[in-house]
């Protein structure tokens, strides 16, 4: 065991709210769960040592980044936390239709839910998920009702300064037929240690529009996760972008519980220099006619590592489950690593499946078609590079975001280490 | 205009031009033609400069400027104008960003400033037009998608926005139906004027009776084994490439 887990059990011990009955349970998890290592299969490739060599200590005075994404998306529902502390949402106006709450607010009700749903959707075997049941005080309960339409996207943003720990959780819940657009956004590249899971109960045919900007740069330690369960034909399209960090995790989980469920997840990462990005995805087809699209697409330049384990599990019962899983990787340099393990596990007789995984550099043939037009070979590789990826810009529901993100991509790439 | 001189060059340690010589004046038409693998896609992607084609010996000049020295950016940018035979998909990148980059960069070379995006705008639809290409494929990505005969007239839409000095059209032909070729030739035929050449390598004479060459080249085993006017294609259409074996080497010349 870690110093940094003993002392983040220690610290769990002395948190008490009306959650406590619920992290008591994953208190007694984390107290059995060894602190992972090169043989712990979840964390083959991403070593922890930057976790436990972390000397934090807050600096004082210094400003936590400005949000770049702030006015972006119009109209947008703002709620930011600064070093895991939720800026104060009162009065924070809101359309019918929606509830949203800190954790440390929430009425006698919206306990009650939470109490039953903290935890119910992430499963148990996240090490960082158990810290996080245990830690995150601050977060906030968003209860959109059955049948509600909420146009004005949800917009939560996680700021990080130097020498910080957070942990915060989000908690939501739509009710049937309701539909809701929630953009995560993390951002800060000074040492830190964060954790932010987000639980996201879908009922029975609603829709919910979900962006995980895992923006974090430099020295910031993140471990997150995004976990859905998806009610009959409950549709989820979800949009991760990662640049990388020391080291940067992510967990998604996506259950398709109720029949006919429809998961879009588009995923990209971007990294340069010495960052790492991993991202762990499992679809869990419980029920029968649900379809899945995966597209995990990257690139790798520097001395970069890219970590990608994507699973498709189909139960017994899941019949006639269309899936599909591909990842797709440029290597930018002979020094960047790329880890890919798309997973498929059917146990159902009557489905359509179908996964690949690429590793490529860029295509030849397309830098001189490029060059022989009279673009340099620099201008070729980023319109190449930036092309592969762009693709999957280009399927992002919300235009909006998608046009703010597409400069931000372009000048990772200006700035990108090839060789 | 063009120079080429005892032109020697490989692919993967095999010799494809074995003592290549032309001479191209400006606003000159020449067509190459000759049998498969006698080298003619080689000279193309030699003269533009593609990684892989190794130029063993010899000299290639455009308006007295050495081109092999240069990379391929920069023969572009000197003037020069490859129409691939195959052209590339590349999705994710609209065939617009890309002509405008590649418009920009060559302006950026001249020294001149970047065209405004509605300038540019303008300038593509008008290209557009004159090969026969919706505008709507200036959003797509480029050649994704597109069939044979729009990915030829896409290369002829680039040649006219980038204005070179010397084409070189590449089996701009092969693949195309009878009202598809009359559009590219025509493309061809109105960036024709006293100031710019053109290669024109082809298998059939087809194309020829819509692009009148001047000179007509016979390319066999890496060099020009016969040369004529155009009724020289003509007479290879009807007698084909098997009396190459029958006469000595560079009768005709």
């Amino acid at each position: 065991m870690s110093n940094w887990l003993s002392g983040a059990i220690a610290r769990g011990e002395q948190v008490d709210d009306w959650l406590s009955p619920r992290r008591q349970l994953s208190l007694a998890l984390l107290r059995e769960s060894p602190w992972p290592t090169r043989k712990t299969e979840a964390w083959k490739y991403t070593p922890l040592r930057a976790i436990e060599s972390a000397q934090l200590a807050p600096v004082a005075a210094v400003a936590a980044p400005a949000n770049e994404l702030a006015g972006v998306i119009e109209g947008s529902i703002d709620l930011t936390f600064v070093d895991g502390l939720l800026q104060s949402i009162e009065g924070l106006a809101v359309p019918e239709g929606i509830v949203i709450s800190a954790l440390d607010a929430a009425s006698q009700s919206q306990q009650d839910w939470a109490l039953a749903g903290f935890s119910a959707i992430k499963p148990e075997r996240h090490l960082f998920g158990l810290v996080n049941d245990v830690l995150a005080r601050q977060g906030v309960i968003i209860d959109v009702a059955a049948g509600a339409k909420i146009d004005r996207a949800i917009h939560v943003t996680h700021l990080f300064s130097a020498g910080q720990e957070a942990h915060t959780r989000i908690l939501l819940r739509m009710g049937e037929g309701a539909r809701a657009t929630l953009v995560e956004h993390f951002q800060g590249s000074e040492l830190s240690i964060n954790t932010g899971f987000t639980e996201c109960d879908v009922a029975a045919e609603a829709q919910l529009e979900h962006y995980r900007f895992a923006l974090q740069t430099g020295a910031a330690l993140s471990v997150g996760g995004c976990h859905f369960k998806l009610g009959d034909r409950a549709q989820l399209n979800s949009t991760v972008i990662g640049f990388g960090s020391n080291l940067s995790r992510l967990d998604v989980d996506i259950i398709h519980a109720g029949e006919r469920a429809h998961a879009k997840l588009n995923a990209l990462y971007l990294l340069d220099g010495d960052e790492l990005f991993d991202l762990h995805s499992t679809v869990e087809h419980s029920a029968a006619f649900g379809t899945t699209v995966e597209n995990v697409s990257g690139i790798a330049a520097g001395r970069s590592k890219a970590v990608f384990n994507g699973r498709i599990h189909i139960h017994r019962h899941a019949q006639k489950t269309l899936a599909e899983l591909n990842n797709r990787n440029l290597l930018m340099s002979n020094r960047a690593q790329i880890n890919t393990k798309p997973e498929l596990e059917i146990y159902a007789d009557d489905v359509r499946c179908a996964h690949g995984a690429t590793v490529a550099a860029l295509d030849t043939t397309a830098l001189f078609y490029l060059q022989s037009r009279g673009i340099s070979r620099d201008q070729a590789q980023i319109l190449l590079s930036f092309g592969f990826i762009n693709e999957l810009v280009e399927q992002m529901p919300c235009q909006l975001l998608a046009d703010w993100l597409r400069p931000q991509l372009r000048q990772r790439f200006a700035l990108m280490e090839v060789q | 205009m063009l120079s080429i001189k005892n032109l020697h060059a490989s692919v993967e340690e095999k010799n494809i031009l074995k003592g290549f010589d032309l001479e191209i004046k400006p606003g000159e038409v020449h067509a190459i033609m000759g049998p498969n693998g006698a080298g003619k896609s080689t000279l193309g992607y030699v003269v533009s400069g593609r990684e892989g084609y190794q130029v063993e010996t010899g000299t290639v000049t455009l308006g007295g400027v050495d081109l092999l020295s240069m990379e391929a950016e920069e023969r572009a940018r000197a003037g020069l104008f490859l129409a691939f035979q195959y052209p590339v998909e590349i999705p994710g990148v609209s065939n617009l960003e890309f002509l405008k980059a590649a418009v920009d960069a060559q302006r950026s070379a001249r020294d001149e400033p970047e065209l405004s995006s509605r300038d540019f705008l303008k300038l593509a639809r008008e290209a557009c037009a004159q090969v026969d290409l919706p505008v709507a494929f200036l959003k797509r990505g480029v050649n994704e998608g597109f069939s044979g005969g729009e990915k030829k007239r896409n290369e002829i839409m680039q040649m006219i926005l980038l204005q070179p000095k010397l084409c070189i059209l590449d089996e701009s032909d092969s693949g195309l139906d009878i009202d598809a070729l009359q559009v590219v030739a025509e493309g061809v035929n109105s960036q024709r004027c006293p100031e710019r050449s053109f290669i024109i390598i082809t298998h059939y004479q087809r194309l020829l009776d819509y692009i009148k060459p001047d000179f007509v080249h016979v390319l066999a085993d890496g060099k020009i084994v016969k040369s004529g006017d155009a009724s020289l294609a003509h007479q290879l259409e009807q007698e084909g490439y098997t009396w190459l074996h029958s006469e000595p080497e560079g009768s005709g010349q």
